[in-house]
């Protein structure tokens, strides 16, 4: 066994000895140990993980023999690498975070429970990623299904969350069935139980077949990566989870559901057919638009961030569809760049989900809200929760210098490469869905001002929220460190990219580093591999400057229409980021320098003259996207809202009441309302069955009896 | 959408040329009573009390507080008139003689100035001839000035009405949330003596006790040329009366 | 339904009636324009006889004047409009010990705010009444302390109570998310001082809460003790832009006082100086809502007029919002036949432009967009509120003090009362225009045939007593009722604007519409804050 086999057994006896340590401990030095041997196995998955991506080669060792499953197989490839990698980047702060964080459940629920549990979801999260056939697969899939179940129930005295966490738990239940079908399909056809040999087999199926693996798996997978119609356990199982689990969640448990759909309908059952693009597409178009919609008129923050990570695993999934459509009809390169923006996506996503998260969880364990209505002003008494919370929300609505701008960035660009395809209903549909993920984007940024400004600037607007104070340590490093990668995704992606391509080059055959980032800064004139005109022209626009001084490569879109007249876009991005902070610098210099001599004079707000401005004259967050419900109103279809007037004497209104109004998801009322009713009519028309005189049960008896006889003659 | 594109080129320009030229067409200001010296009358009756003391006679003169004047004509209708009329419109005058405060706000304002307007308890009147200044026949956007709601960025505070009790507190806040260099400049004869409405219960003697008023624009109401001129004078566009009336009276007493 | 409908009998069959079922003393007083009745009643009779004269007779609710007598308070309720020309008060004695009065406000609405002025300046308890306290004077005026009284001190600055009072604004929306938009006092460009809480959940206004009297001046108690001439100079001045016409009111009620006839010619270059006044109004409102709605060409166009009249106004009577004109008896001045020329050409001219206007509006649909289906006051709302002016009529309210109750020579001119049943901004708009072609065409027939003759009479001085005078303000009717001393001298002066009866209407046009119709509704009703808050 290699070095990689060593640590990452080496790995797993920590978690297990974290496990049993926090068994053993007990009181206040159970967070403190969870979060030291959380630290170290994260540390620990990170250097394996970022071994095995940077180097490029693949683990594979051979289990024992189990009956009637064959050898286990474990096998680690760049792909796994890459998720293990963003695993660790999440469980790292959220270990950090939950030193902190755990003091709240002292002495309400038992923390033991909880620090042997979250090993067990590390490991088992790894276990997943690094399974390399069917039976492995399965096996740690369930096991860590039913884990994360029993973490996100942690609370279980609520009745509300038991109910989620069972709808959490049956629905993914389902999921693995039809997981678990579709594999075995591919397994009839194939002569051995791991991926290899899947994959040769799954060369022999029919179409139909084909077809039949790729929905089941699909809609298995998507089930855990909360895609539309399958999503919706996630809004109800963020708010029941404790606040670093609702982190884990979102930054590495649905990506496990993307892992499966690239591992499975990706590699396995290769590109060949279009169609099973556009379905990838348009349901993560569809996702992404609905999720956005209604994360946006959402008060409760876990709730909204729920519906948000439901939109952002849209549109990796859209940028997933497009790389199989690209992909399938032989467009390499572009499938390349869909590819690497949609893992890029992912990996942003993981980052500053997580930062959210353990922000909502800060402001939760100090104010005991979550209601934004009630929320206001906290930007007072937590000047650094509301700092990293705004870099979170930054990078969440797609704004340079932060992660999420590069991915939606790429994600959009390859969207719109439709002039390449051939079929006019394939660009059709392509260009609604860059529509479709333009809208998110809108959206997505009116939902995150009203979550940042709602509730951290203007007037608090309740009791607690009047007397915040900030966390503990634990937690402001943990959301520092996440803030810090949002920054450094973003401002160095051009170190990102190299990286990301080696899972992509293993997915497309080929290396897309240099449609996206060519070396334009680093190379020399005379190299052969570049036209001589092209480079020059590039080097006469001062890409030699400062060569020597900073080192990076130029990040590009480039669209190659002819060899002669490419329509190129380049800066290097370490130029950019030092620019940056030398116009910044000279701005605040050169303006401190011009006013140093005049007095500032602080002033209340301008309120138009009123005696008092008080807090029910400041906008609330229902009122702020309340124009989106309007608008969207078809969407969401309140019920008629209940509004009651007190009416003293004809004309002297004392009261309006109006409860709040009352809807129901649009999946509820399209997919699962229907089916719920259609399964209770065959139910009670199968009930009339019953109808409890025995003579009737005979007679079944009788009829089942002949039917079968007569079956088993016919055939 | 052209009709009115059309409508609006065939009225053609009906704007005033002041301050490029004095405005002489009828109507545009009330007028008012001026400081006569009466000469070759003696056993003059004694003048009828004016309704708000403006005028006082000492020594053959009668001399008007334009402060307190409020045109009733009273004065003028009398049998036996003894004050004369003058029918101009540069009216304001500076509160205090202090030449350092009469420099005005400066140069750099002269020609791009935000005004932010405080009603204190304005009659329809003065609050009407200010609203003139925004359309055609004034319009003070081709001077430079502006109106600006809010008073973070105004420059200058125009403020009509007798100050009353309940906008005490709103007008200091206004005067308070604007930055400096400010100057306030108040409208009508309300604003600066009371005029009919106080002092009283509801309201004090005008807006001076309230914010320090740099320009004071008598007249009941003052026509929009006056508090043009006010606002001219406030940037140092334009003389104040005060220098004005004194050249006058030298020339009554030459005679 | 548009006009009310007259009961048989007249006054005096109301009169009979009113004795037959509650102990009332009534005393009639006809002259030869107008049938005046006095009925004096008991205090629990109030709210009944209110009802029966609002609900059945179809009486509207004039004013309310409360009188400090040495023992007690003497309430007038005063009615018009249920046979024409006639006015009805009910006098309700009550003795200071007892110091409470049933409100009728549910009953007879317009009534309300006038209950609740009288119970912030007086100290009357009106009981029954659920929204007292809070009116005209704000949170720094300690309780029990009542301007009007005759006791208080008007002439100096009141100190406070303290400068900083905790209030907060009396929520009528009890909604998730709900919350209150402040607006003013001190607002827009140039707008008058007046702070609005509008309750919303985000889009719509669902209740608006005004606060006035920011601009409140205080002119009844200024007015007690002063002299005629003087308070004629309050009465002008204390609303600018209406100042004719309030003038004129308190002259007819000091005239009808002191039995002094006006002059024939007089009485005609008034009615046409109040054309003129409500002329140049109606053009300045059209300014506004044009400029409320943003279209800059119409706002400019209508704003020459404005100013064209304004200047009109400067030559033909030496100001141009026409102060100092009106006296007790007549006018202050005659004016020349030049004058009376260039008044006449000078309306013809502006009214040929002001409808030719009206017809570029009336095909421009973004700007009829703003204003149909906005800011509706139904005509059951508009008689329950009693409300005045160009805003009832828009909503079917057809009266008219110059019809219902004529004065000044009113009632041999002839022109027509626009009436609309809409009521919705372009309703408004429309009553607006039609009442200026109106305006115009009553100074074109009065100057045609004005009569030669003395301006004014001047008569003995006004003896003690009182008297109603009333007139109809550009905006709607004002009352003002004017009670003389023996020298001569003002003891009570009380004015009822048509502003302050609007703005209590205000709130039902401008409730579930959007923020951005909000300043295009306030501009269509075309209020004086001025004039309501005096």
């Amino acid at each position: 066994m290699s070095w990689t086999g060593h640590l990452l057994s080496a790995f797993f006896a920590l978690c297990l000895s974290g496990t049993i340590a926090a068994g053993l401990l007990s009181g206040r030095r159970g967070p403190m140990a969870l979060s030291l041997t959380g630290f170290l196995s994260s540390a620990l998955l990170l250097v394996i993980s970022g071994n095995v991506l940077l180097r490029g080669t693949t683990l594979e060792v051979w289990l024992w023999e189990l009956p009637l499953a064959g050898r286990l197989l474990v096998r680690m490839d760049v792909l796994s690498s890459l998720f293990m990698f963003v695993t660790g980047m999440v469980f790292m702060p959220v270990s950090i975070f939950s030193a902190g964080y755990l003091r709240k459940y002292l002495g309400r629920y038992s923390l033991k429970t909880f620090g042997c549990l979250y090993h067990l979801l590390f490991a088992s999260i790894v276990l997943v990623l690094v399974a390399g056939d069917v039976v492995f697969f399965l096996l740690a899939w369930e096991g860590m299904s039913i884990i994360c179940y029993l973490l996100v129930n942690y609370e279980y005295r609520e009745e509300q969350n038991i109910r989620s966490g069972f709808l959490m738990l049956s629905m993914g239940e389902a999921g693995t069935l039809a997981i678990a079908l579709g594999l075995i399909i591919v397994a009839k056809a194939s002569g051995g139980l791991d991926f290899a040999s899947l994959k040769v087999g799954s060369q022999a199926l029919s179409a139909h077949a084909r077809w039949a693996v790729f929905i089941l798996t699909f809609l298995g997978f998507g089930v855990k990566a909360g895609l539309v119609p399958v999503s919706s356990w996630l809004p109800k199982a963020h708010p029941a989870a404790p606040g670093n689990v609702s982190a884990l969640l979102s930054g590495a448990i649905l990506n496990l559901g993307v892992y499966g759909i690239i591992r499975v309908d990706w590699e396995l059952l290769g590109m060949t057919d279009p169609a099973h693009g556009l379905v990838v597409l348009l349901v993560g178009s569809l996702s992404a638009l609905l999720g956005i919609l209604y994360a946006t008129i959402r008060n409760d923050m876990k709730r909204m961030l729920a519906h948000s990570s439901i939109e952002n695993m849209g549109i990796v999934t859209a940028g997933l569809g497009a790389a199989f459509v690209f992909g399938s009809s032989g467009l390499i390169p572009q499938a390349g760049i869909a590819l690497l923006a949609s893992l890029y996506h992912m990996v942003n996503h993981s980052v500053y989900k997580s930062l959210l998260f353990l922000g909502a969880a800060s402001l939760d364990s100090r104010l005991g809200i979550r209601d934004m209505d009630r929320m206001g002003g906290l930007a007072r008494g937590m000047p650094w929760t509301s700092l990293f919370f705004l870099v979170g929300v930054l990078s969440i609505s797609a704004l340079p210098p932060f992660n999420g701008f590069v991915s939606e960035w790429l994600t959009l660009q390859g969207l719109l490469r439709i002039a390449l395809l051939d079929s006019t209903a394939v660009k059709i549909v392509f260009a609604l869905c860059g529509a479709g993920l333009a809208l998110t984007a809108g959206l997505a940024v009116t939902c995150f001002v009203k979550a940042f400004a709602m509730s951290f600037l203007g007037v608090a607007r309740s009791e607690e929220a009047r007397e915040a104070r900030e966390v503990p340590a634990s937690m402001r490093w943990a959301m520092a460190l996440l803030a810090v990668c949002c920054l450094g995704l973003g401002v160095l992606p051009t170190h990102v990219i190299p990286v990301l391509d080696r899972p992509v080059a293993q997915l497309v055959g080929a290396s897309t580093v240099n449609a996206l980032v060519p070396p334009f800064f680093t190379v020399e004139k005379g190299d052969p591999e570049w036209d001589e005109a092209f480079l020059s022209e590039f080097h006469d626009l001062g890409a030699e400057v400062g060569r020597g001084l900073i080192p990076g490569r130029g990040l590009v879109v480039l669209h190659r229409g002819t060899e002669r007249n490419p329509v190129v876009f380049a800066m290097s991005s370490s130029y950019s980021l030092a620019m940056l902070v030398l116009l910044l610098g000279s701005a605040f210099l050169s303006v401190w320098f011009f006013t140093r001599s005049r007095k500032v004079v602080r002033r209340p707000a301008w309120d138009g003259g009123v005696r008092r401005l008080t807090s029910e004259m400041t906008y609330t967050a229902t009122g702020f996207s309340n124009p989106v419900r309007v608008i969207f109103e078809a969407v969401f279809q309140p019920s008629k809202v209940q509004s009651a007037r007190e009416t003293v004497a004809e004309h002297f209104r004392t009261a309006i009441m109006t409860g709040p109004a009352e809807e129901t998801h649009l999946l509820d009322r399209s997919v699962y309302g229907p089916m719920m009713r259609l399964s209770q009519k065959v139910a009670q028309g199968l009930a009339r069955m019953h109808t409890g005189s025995v003579n009737a049960y005979a007679a079944y008896v009788l009829v089942s009896l002949v039917g079968l006889l007569v079956v088993w003659l016919l055939i | 959408m052209s009709k009115w594109v059309l409508k609006g080129l065939r009225t053609g320009i009906v704007t005033t040329r002041y301050p490029g030229s004095m405005e002489t067409s009828p109507g545009v200001s009330p007028g008012r009573p001026v400081s006569t010296v009466l000469r070759g009358q003696r056993g003059l009756p004694e003048i009828p009390s004016c309704p708000t003391g403006a005028l006082v006679q000492r020594a053959g003169k009668t001399t008007v507080d334009h402060k307190r004047c409020i045109h009733c004509r009273r004065c003028v209708r009398a049998s036996t008139p003894f004050v004369e009329w003058e029918w101009g419109y540069e009216w304001a005058e500076w509160t205090s003689t202090d030449p350092k405060e009469m420099e005005g706000l400066g140069p750099s304002f002269s020609r791009s100035l935000h005004i932010r307007f405080v009603d204190a308890g304005a009659c329809g009147a003065c609050m009407s001839e200010v609203a003139q200044l925004t359309k055609p026949h004034y319009n003070l956007h081709r001077l430079g000035f502006f109106f600006t709601p809010s008073p973070r960025e105004a420059d200058v505070l125009l403020v009509a009405g007798p100050g009353t009790d309940h906008m005490r507190r709103a007008l200091e806040k206004v005067y308070d949330s604007m930055p400096t260099p400010k100057k306030v400049v108040a409208v009508g004869t309300c604003s600066l003596s009371g005029g009919l409405f106080g002092p009283s219960f509801a309201s004090e003697a005008g807006v001076t006790g309230i914010v320090p008023v740099s320009v004071g624009v008598p007249g009941c109401p003052p026509p929009p040329l006056a508090i043009l001129h006010g606002l001219l004078v406030v940037v140092g566009r334009r003389p104040a009366t005060s220098l004005t009336d004194a050249t006058n009276q030298m020339r009554g007493d030459s005679q | 339904m548009l006009v009310s409908e007259i009961p048989r009998g007249g006054i005096e069959g109301t009169l009979r009636a009113m004795e037959g079922r509650w102990p009332v003393q009534v005393a009639l007083e006809r002259s030869a324009y107008l049938e005046a009745a006095e009925v004096v009643c008991q205090a629990r009779d109030l709210p009944a006889l209110c009802e029966w004269l609002c609900s059945e007779l179809h009486y509207t609710f004039a004013t309310l004047v409360v009188l400090e007598e040495e023992r007690g308070w003497l309430l007038r309720y005063v009615f018009y409009g249920g046979v024409e020309r006639s006015l009805l008060s009910l006098l309700v004695r009550i003795p200071y010990w007892e110091n409470s009065v049933p409100s009728i406000a549910s009953l007879v609405h317009a009534a309300d705010w006038h209950e609740r002025e009288a119970e912030d300046l007086f100290g009357l308890v009106f009981e029954g009444h659920p929204k007292l306290g809070d009116f005209v004077l704000h949170e720094e005026w300690p309780d029990g302390v009542n301007p009007m009284l005759r006791g208080f001190d008007g002439s100096k600055p009141y100190p406070h109570r303290e400068l900083d009072p905790d209030w907060r604004p009396d929520r009528i929306v009890q909604s998730p998310g709900a919350f209150v938009m402040p607006i003013g006092p001190v607002y827009s460009d140039h707008a008058e001082s007046a702070h609005f809480l509008l309750e919303t959940v985000g889009e719509d206004v669902i209740r608006t809460i005004p606060r006035f009297f920011y601009k409140y001046r205080g002119v009844e108690k200024i007015a007690q003790g002063r002299r005629v001439e003087d308070v004629l100079l309050l009465a002008e001045r204390f609303s600018g832009t209406s100042a004719f016409a309030h003038s004129l009111a308190f002259c007819q009620a000091v005239e009808r006082l002191s039995g002094l006839q006006v002059p024939e010619r007089a009485r005609m270059l008034r009615i046409a100086l109040c054309e003129l006044e409500r002329f140049r109004h109606h053009v300045h409102a059209v300014a506004e809502i044009c400029s409320s709605t943003g279209l800059g060409v119409a706002t400019s166009q209508a704003s020459i007029l404005e100013e064209e009249l304004l200047r009109l106004s400067c030559m033909v009577s030496g100001h141009r919002y026409l102060f100092g004109l009106n006296v007790p008896g007549g006018l202050t001045v005659d004016l020349t036949e030049r004058k009376l020329t260039l008044l006449q050409n000078g309306i013809r001219e502006i009214l040929k432009r002001f409808l030719d206007l009206e017809d570029m509006l009336r095909f421009s649909s973004s700007f009829l967009d703003r204003l149909e289906e906005v800011g509706i006051v139904s005509p059951h709302d508009a008689r329950a509120y009693g409300l005045v002016g160009p805003v009832a009529r828009a909503s079917g309210i057809e009266r008219d003090l110059r019809k219902v109750l004529p004065y000044s020579g009113y009632e041999r001119v002839e022109f027509r009362v626009p009436c609309e049943l809409e009521g919705d901004s372009y309703a408004r708009l429309r009553v607006l225009f039609r009442e200026a072609e109106q305006s115009a065409q009553i100074v074109e027939d009065v100057l045609s045939s004005l009569p030669q003759g003395p301006i004014s009479n001047t008569g003995p001085t006004p003896t003690a007593g009182s008297a109603l005078g009333w007139v109809e303000a550009p905006r709607g009717a004002a009352f003002h009722w004017v009670c003389l001393e023996e020298d001569g001298v003002v003891a009570r002066y009380r004015l009822t604007t048509p502003s302050f009866t609007n703005w209590h209407g205000f709130h039902l046009a401008a409730e579930n519409f959007a923020f951005q119709d909000f300043p295009i509704i306030m501009a269509s009703f075309g209020l004086s804050n001025a004039e309501s808050d005096r």
